[in-house]
């Protein structure tokens, strides 16, 4: 090795013990840092060859440096109170909780904040409307637009049967001038007047009702183009802008993710019927009357409309969101597959066999039977939260795919949180909720049917020890509580030792 | 129960291996195949509870030998009780680790 890469090398570990080193307190790291160079001198010394390259022995001697950083953390902890005071909690019941409460708070925060997740809450009762139907041609391929103007304003000045609400729109870039001199390009749609009426979509900072009659076509905007042209100005209702070579007035906002129908839009231009742009095909939505209803037997029916000259054209309706579930049923489902599933992963039982023939008394197994179902109780709106906030955190993506994301994320989360909350109550003290530590293994695996070999764990407030068997056998399945009383004293400590380790 | 020590087997292990006279930080790694991150933080408490205490070489046998000093440790009259405790809990330790009159009989 080259003296300046051996130097280099050198260089670089005394860096990593200096970096260590300021997480020393103060009065300590003098002495502190004297032992980890004597300790690295030595290291050195031992493993690597004289004059020679070892990348294995360069590898030990970094990772001994690296271990100073845990001692200086450990120095640290142990000298500050405070931080003490934290150490010693860790493991508790109460931290359990404090940790499940910040990961609740999180996850509701996330929800209050997503636009998409909001806008979900928000429309649930647009989304239960299940009398939407979406009115197509079958001869063009997907969703496209396939109705023109002409034949909607044919059907919506007749009397309908099946409807009872029939709105148009079509969208189309469109210059859009705000005030004198800016100007800009929108996706707008030119829409019936009663759209947004009729799909029950909300609209935000409407201008009040000051009781004279608009002249002018009322503008929705979507809710990012309020933000990124507009600032989210909140008073930007009755705002007059020019809509190609239209005036027209804002009249509200639309929520972000409420917009469920095909196209993306940044702007609505709501017109009377008579004002729709004639040229172009576009989309028709309708209400089904309860007649309707009867007969929409299934997601898709195949409608016949006649013509002004009164010729049949075949069409087809198609329902909107009528198979998406809302996101508190898809919960519930994925919460029974999950319960359904939990027991062939994981053991059921809590393991309250003791080997003594001692009986905690009811108020600790109130305490730990209590702690038990507030775990879950939190876990439950946990995973409300975390799944719903994972699929609609994208107001992009399509109501199905959400559902497929909730119900995949709902189940992971609630299939291995039960998972853990049974595994967490397993090894916590039944005497003071602490979780048992510093796994030990205990017997010998060629002796299992003389003895029992397995692990052996402490509870760090000294009440109880807990066996698990390495290879469960009829006699020794399942683990095993043994509650310590004062004659194993001379277990852990000396007489006059007085101290508590950890 | 509350004024007692309550050693892990790790802590044990590291009580038996400076009884066995391996007594610096980087000879007790060796012995218990331990890492530098678990040997040094549990000696650090061993020594705040007592069970341990350090003492530096003096400079002039470094020099005499031109290394550094190192730090050495030894068990309290404490530590010796926890140790023997700890050996009836944990039996395989002495067979692990044994002391320099265990090696030579």
């Amino acid at each position: 090795m080259k003296p300046s890469f051996e130097q280099g090398l050198g260089f670089f570990h005394l860096s990593l013990l200096r970096g260590a080193s300021l997480l020393v307190p103060g009065r300590q790291r003098a002495e502190w840092r004297r032992e980890w160079d004597s300790e690295l001198w030595h290291v050195r010394h031992s493993c690597t060859p004289i004059g020679g390259i070892s990348w294995q022995a360069e590898r030990e001697v970094t990772a001994f440096c690296l271990g100073a950083f845990q001692d200086a953390i450990c120095l640290r902890r142990h000298s500050d109170p405070a931080e003490r005071s934290i150490a010693a909690q860790q493991g508790s019941a109460l931290h359990c909780m404090l940790v499940l409460g910040a990961v609740l708070a999180a996850s509701y925060s996330m929800t209050l904040l997503l636009p998409g997740v909001r806008a979900e809450h928000f429309l649930s009762r647009y989304r239960s409307d299940p009398g939407l139907v979406m009115i197509q041609n079958p001869s063009i391929q997907g969703a496209g637009p396939s109705i023109s103007s002409a034949q909607f304003r044919s059907w919506a000045g007749r009397r309908q049967k099946y409807f009872d609400g029939l709105a148009f729109y079509r969208i189309a870039p469109e210059i859009v001038s705000i005030g004198s001199q800016f100007q800009t390009g929108w996706e707008v749609a030119g829409a019936s007047s009663n759209l947004f009426a009729l799909l029950g979509t909300p609209v935000r900072y409407e201008a009040p009702d000051d009781g004279t009659p608009g002249d002018l076509p009322a503008v929705i905007l979507s809710e990012n183009l309020w933000k990124t042209q507009f600032g989210s100005n909140p008073s930007v209702a009755g705002i007059v802008v020019s809509v190609g070579t239209r005036k027209a007035r804002i009249a509200g906002v639309a929520p972000a993710g409420s917009w469920r129908l095909p196209g993306r839009v940044d702007a609505w231009l709501l017109a009377p019927d008579s004002q729709l742009a004639p040229e172009g095909v576009g989309y028709v939505v309708a209400h089904l009357t309860a007649q309707g209803r009867a007969e929409m037997w299934t997601s898709r029916v195949p409608i016949t409309a006649y013509k002004a000259d009164d010729s049949e054209d075949d069409l087809l309706g198609v329902a909107l969101d009528r198979d998406v579930p809302s996101p508190w049923i898809v919960f519930l489902f994925a919460s029974m597959l999950a319960l359904l599933v939990l027991p062939a992963i994981t053991s059921v039982s809590l393991g309250e066999t003791s080997v003594s023939s001692h009986r905690t008394s009811w108020p600790r197994r109130i305490c730990r039977w209590g702690f038990l179902v507030v775990k879950i109780a939190v876990l439950v709106p946990i995973d409300y939260f975390v799944s719903v906030d994972l699929a609609y955190w994208n107001v992009a993506f399509a109501p199905s795919s959400s559902v497929y994301i909730q119900l995949i994320a709902s189940f992971s989360i609630c299939l291995f949180g039960l998972r853990w909350v049974l595994k967490d109550q397993r090894q916590r003290c039944p005497v003071c909720l602490r979780r048992v530590e510093h796994p030990a293994q205990v017997g010998q695996a060629s002796r299992t049917f003389l003895d029992f070999n397995g692990t052996e764990l402490m509870c760090m407030g000294g009440h109880t020890l807990l066996h698990v068997p390495g290879l469960p056998t009829s006699w020794f399945s399942t683990q095993r509580w043994l509650y310590l009383d004062t004659s194993w004293g001379f277990l852990f400590a000396g007489p006059g030792a007085g101290i508590k380790m950890k | 129960m509350a004024t007692e020590a309550k050693l892990s087997h790790t802590a044990a292990m590291i009580l038996q291996a400076v009884e066995a006279g391996f007594v610096y930080g980087f000879s007790i790694m060796e012995m218990t195949g331990l890492p530098s991150g678990t040997v040094y933080p549990a000696m650090r408490r061993l020594e705040r509870d007592e069970l341990i205490r350090s003492q530096w070489e003096r400079q002039s046998i470094a020099d005499a030998e031109q290394r550094p000093p190192r730090k050495y440790y030894k068990l309290t009259p404490a530590g010796r009780n926890t140790l023997e405790a700890s050996r009836k809990r944990y039996p395989l330790l002495e067979r692990l680790i044994p002391t320099e009159e265990a090696r030579h009989a």
